[in-house]
């Protein structure tokens, strides 16, 4: 059953660590054309607008855990705001032509919602991401498995088909201080991260 | 087990709260006290973060594809259901239309075909023209005072027989439209003249079905068919003329 939301109960959903799945469904149902829409007509392919859909979904759901949506707007019109952005964005990094630089910045003043330290933390994301990327297949199923999914020990012992619940506790100890030297190797990432914060 | 830092176990037990009230006190103790401790543990938390961001990524991911399916399908849910249901009416429709349309062709009888396709003839004055005594009755609709005065003439014109002939075709007096029709034919012909030619073979051809006729009025309508320039061409369809034959054949 297709479920309907408010954007208070969206926020609530998505907020929460319980699986926000149908509130990102929702969230496709009624905000991926528009963004799909506005990126195909600003110089973006459909390829463009999924990638770009998934980005802004993503750090949707980080500024709401971190409580920097203010609620000055519908959660669709600061979607769209948020889309808009990091399309243009996008754009900027690809750096197609001068002009579009020109409008980049013209756009980022004349927006009346702060999606700017969105900005930020998605240059961030994708070097977390790229840092988690490199991390072994193991260390990643039991990082998720105990961060995300919060999965006990017993479980996770279960799940990965591990000896016994110290086997487990030891490598995912090693796991995350694996992942804590890799981002430490990146004094600049760490230092913008810090910069967000 | 710990291979890294002499505190990296601590760090880790506190970002995952598993540290109870001394050891709780004693983990901050040091990382006030020791910037190198407390860089490692605000590194161990990108790290804890960065793996929460990355499931989330990943289950984006996933409900992406599903989602992307469910957009991308021309139709989808309720316009899907509309969809369908559009297409059961529309072949019910197309179903209940053929029927009509059989039922209507076996039960194309003469006095049928004839009913439905008899309108009163509309008198056009001529400007200029003073009405005769018939055109002023059928005008006034006194059909049967028309018949009557049409009856004592004793050289009608042809419009007389005109006038006379849908009289009687509205009074339902078929055959005697017939002979008024025909008379005005004769009367075209022995004075070489072409008075309401095109509209007779129309009314006559009626007169016919309306009197029964079927065989005798097809040639007629056959021939209003098959010029589109006569000013009933439009009156006498295809499907009409089949359901004209139908009823010669089974007459």
């Amino acid at each position: 059953m297709k479920m309907e939301f408010t954007d208070a109960g969206l926020i609530q959903a998505l907020r929460s660590d319980a699986k926000p799945d149908a509130a990102i469904r929702y969230l496709y149902r009624t905000q991926f054309r528009i963004t799909a829409s506005y990126i195909r007509q600003n110089s973006g392919t459909i390829e463009d607008a999924e990638d770009i859909f998934q980005e802004v979904i993503l750090v949707f759901i980080e500024i709401l855990k971190k409580d920097k949506f203010r609620g000055e707007s519908s959660v669709s019109t600061f979607l769209y705001a948020l889309s808009r952005n990091i399309w243009l964005n996008e754009l900027n990094k690809r750096d197609k032509s001068k002009k579009r630089d020109k409008k980049f910045e013209i756009e980022k003043g004349t927006t009346d919602l702060d999606v700017s330290h969105a900005i930020a933390n998605r240059e961030i994301n994708i070097q977390l991401m790229e840092q988690m990327d490199k991390l072994g297949e193991t260390c990643r199923k039991i990082l998720l498995a105990f961060y995300f999914e919060s999965m006990s020990m017993r479980e996770i012992l279960t799940s990965l088909n591990y000896e016994n619940e110290q086997v487990v506790r030891n490598k995912k100890y090693k796991c995350l201080k694996q992942l804590e030297i890799m981002i430490a190797g990146q004094p600049t990432l760490v230092k913008n991260l810090k910069s967000v914060l | 087990m710990n291979e890294y830092s002499t505190h990296t176990e601590l760090l880790i037990r506190l970002l995952d709260g598993e540290l109870n009230e001394n050891e709780l006190a004693a983990a901050k103790k040091i990382i006030a006290e020791n910037p190198s401790v407390r860089e490692e543990f605000e590194n161990l938390q990108i790290a804890k973060n960065a793996v929460h961001t990355y499931g989330l990524k990943t289950t984006i991911g996933s409900i992406h594809k599903e989602m992307m399916q469910e957009i991308k399908s021309p139709a989808t849910g309720l316009t899907r259901k509309i969809f369908h249901y559009g297409l059961r009416i529309a072949a019910v429709l197309i179903v209940l239309f053929g029927l009509s349309a059989v039922y209507q062709y076996l039960t194309a009888t003469p006095e049928k075909l004839f009913s439905e396709n008899f309108h009163a003839y509309e008198l056009h004055k001529t400007r200029g023209s003073s009405n005769t005594t018939l055109e002023d009755l059928y005008e006034e609709g006194d059909l049967n005072g028309l018949i009557q005065q049409y009856d004592q003439l004793k050289s009608p014109e042809a419009k007389d027989c005109f006038l006379a002939g849908n009289a009687y075709l509205s009074t339902h007096r078929s055959s005697n439209a017939i002979e008024a029709f025909t008379r005005l034919e004769r009367i075209n012909k022995t004075n070489n003249t072409h008075f309401f030619e095109e509209d007779v073979e129309y009314f006559l051809a009626l007169s016919y079905l309306g009197n029964n006729e079927p065989a005798k009025a097809l040639p007629l309508f056959e021939k209003i068919h098959s010029d589109p320039n006569h000013p009933f061409n439009s009156a006498v369809s295809s499907w009409f003329l089949l359901k004209i034959k139908r009823s010669v054949s089974v007459h």
